[in-house]
């Protein structure tokens, strides 16, 4: 099977799809359900939907919602924002959504593991936020808030420990910059972990993601790239072609 | 056309009032001729050279269909314009409308603007548009189009607007046979009889700032390059479809699932109205095609019940109603615009002191 490549849906507190730059500077993106619709006819590998803010809000996920969108929603979908525990995921998994993405709670491996045991490790994915501080990769919670000592290659073999069948990696400094995945962080990270790595935060055009494959990244992912375009960010929900990603996998993304 | 429309009459021949009008206004209007194209080239050289400073030279419009698509086209390969598109996300977009807009964009490496327009505001406004009961359904989508493209005309500098409107396709219409979508006072009436929350992003132009920006002022010239050549919609279709593998979705204006419903469901159940007349028509008047085949193509139905049955749930689901409150709100009683407050008065008056002042030169 081919590496998926994964678009990013972010949703802030009022269901709105938006973009963010560097984890701020949102961008408004449009009604999520017309934008599932044209994913689905696009055949899409794989969408994540993620609420931004669910955690600092201390809202629990909204369940309505979620079946609602999963059952608009053809292709695989995982869900993160606001899921603390499996009595938190139960009904989530129950409204149609494949995969559970925790962003805060991935720090608690008790949770983790309880998680991985009811649903299976491969509905249990981690992502894993960080911002470069001093020269040094840190792990960050609560959209970049909260600043670890941990770093996240140990942050990822740890989240592998308890159980996570999937770790999403998220550069916050490259979040909407469109120029790129940093390479060395993606190959740092999967060379560390077994588990499949997702490179997220950088990429704006095809070339970038070919480039998160070779640091070793086993899917990729991207908000940008897939619903802006252009020099002037337009908003316009796109998905390379069949034809498009066999470029990109064999000549390593000569097409932009 | 039939008699179905009031404001519609024949002549002795059978020839109605709106296609009479038309084949007057054809030599005046287009120019499918070498002259046209001398007058084409002539206007665009005058506008690089007086654009030479700005960021770009024209603004064009990019809704996914294929006369917009085409003015890039041509645009681009004949002139080598700098030219921003803008496109406006009314939340109805159709996987192939996107589609198209993609493959040009990337393609002809033209900058594209999108104005997306919040969700929730456009939906109330059009629920309130069906409760409304009025006729141009269409009007909260165009108007945003047309707010949209000032605010960024204004933000860019840009004095050129080159439009997809084209009376090779486009001649025929109804006198009186619509409402005007730029009458923000109207749009605003039927909101507030209407809706339910505020309007607190959505892009409208006031009627004394419309007519201001576009009638007195004039900060934007909108131009219509496609008659200047011997557009042929079917022609310039197949072309986009091999220049740049141009998805064809059908018929006419379907970017928008709403304007598909609007066009195909709506106007039908409500005016009797079938709106392939008028274009159909329209290529009779443009001589791309004979009035017997018209009447063939009119023959095909312009949906099937299991078409108009999905469209009629996609469009209540988006809403957020039912399908029978949709079905319901299709049958309300017709109400005039100017049931609500509105500002034709002075568009009237605009036009006659226009008249005025023209004949005086």
């Amino acid at each position: 099977m081919r590496p998926r490549i994964i678009p990013v849906l972010l949703l802030d507190s009022r269901k709105r799809l938006v973009k963010t730059r560097r984890f701020s500077e949102e961008v408004y993106i449009g009604d999520p359900f017309n934008v599932i619709r044209i994913f689905n006819e696009k055949e899409v590998d794989e969408v994540c939907v993620l609420d931004i803010n669910a955690s600092i809000e201390e809202r629990p996920p909204d369940v309505g919602f979620l079946a609602e969108l999963a059952s608009e929603c053809f292709m695989p979908l995982s869900y993160g924002g606001g899921i603390k525990s499996v009595a938190d995921a139960t009904p989530i998994f129950a409204a149609g959504v494949e995969k559970v993405v925790l962003g805060r709670a991935s720090n608690d491996p008790v949770a983790v593991r309880a998680l991985a045991d009811s649903f299976g490790s491969q509905a249990v994915a981690a992502c894993i936020d960080c911002r470069r501080i001093h020269n040094d990769w840190r792990v960050v919670f609560d959209r970049g808030r909260a600043v670890t000592s941990r770093d996240p290659v140990a942050q990822a073999s740890a989240v592998e420990q308890a159980g996570a069948g999937e770790i999403i990696l998220q550069n916050i400094d490259r979040d909407g910059e469109r120029t790129g995945y940093d390479v060395n962080l993606v190959r740092a990270v999967s060379g560390a972990v077994n588990v499949p790595v997702v490179a997220l935060g950088g990429a704006g055009q095809l070339s970038h993601l070919a480039e998160g494959l070779r640091a070793g990244a086993s899917a990729v992912a991207s908000g940008s790239a897939f619903v802006f375009i252009g020099r002037l960010r337009a908003v316009l929900i796109t998905y390379p072609s069949p034809h498009n990603v066999k470029e990109i996998f064999t000549n390593g993304g000569a097409v932009s | 056309m039939d008699n179905s429309n009031p404001g519609v009459t024949f002549d002795d021949s059978g020839q109605c009032t709106c296609c009479r009008d038309a084949l007057a206004r054809k030599p005046h209007e287009w120019w499918p001729t070498n002259e046209g194209r001398i007058r084409l080239n002539s206007t665009i050289e005058r506008i690089k050279r007086e654009m030479a400073d700005r960021p770009y030279d024209v603004i064009i419009g990019l809704s996914g269909g294929v006369d917009s698509a085409y003015v890039a086209h041509m645009l681009r390969r004949d002139f080598a314009l700098r030219i921003l598109a803008i496109h406006v996300d009314g939340g109805w977009n159709t996987e192939a409308a996107v589609r198209n807009i993609e493959l040009l964009v990337r393609k002809l490496d033209i900058d594209l603007h999108t104005h997306v327009v919040e969700w929730h505001e456009m939906r109330d406004l059009q629920l309130a548009y069906l409760k409304a009961s009025v006729l141009n359904q269409d009007a909260p989508q165009d108007h945003a189009f047309f707010s949209a493209l000032y605010r960024l005309a204004h933000k860019y500098g840009q004095r050129y607007f080159l439009g997809g409107m084209n009376f090779s396709s486009e001649s025929v219409y109804i006198p009186e046979g619509g409402y005007p979508a730029m009458d923000a006072r109207n749009l605003r009436a039927i909101h507030r009889a209407h809706g339910s929350i505020a309007l607190q992003t959505f892009p409208t132009l006031g009627s004394l700032e419309y007519l201001w920006l576009a009638r007195i002022r004039k900060q934007i010239q909108i131009l219509k390059p496609l008659n200047y050549l011997p557009y042929d919609k079917e022609a310039a279709k197949r072309e986009l479809l091999e220049t740049y593998g141009f998805v064809d979705y059908g018929s006419k204006h379907q970017e928008s699932r709403f304007t598909k419903f609007y066009q195909e469901i709506y106007l039908p159940a409500r005016y009797g109205f079938d709106k392939r007349r008028l274009h159909l028509s329209a290529l009779i008047v443009s001589g791309q095609m004979t009035r017997d085949e018209a009447l063939q193509e009119l023959k095909v139905p312009l949906t099937t019940q299991e078409q108009a049955a999905r469209d009629k749930r996609f469009v209540a689901k988006k809403l957020g109603i039912t399908v029978s409150e949709l079905e319901r709100l299709i049958t309300l009683p017709v109400v005039p615009h100017e049931r609500f407050a509105n500002n034709q008065t002075l568009y009237r008056i605009n036009q006659r002191f226009r008249k005025i002042v023209g004949s005086r030169r």
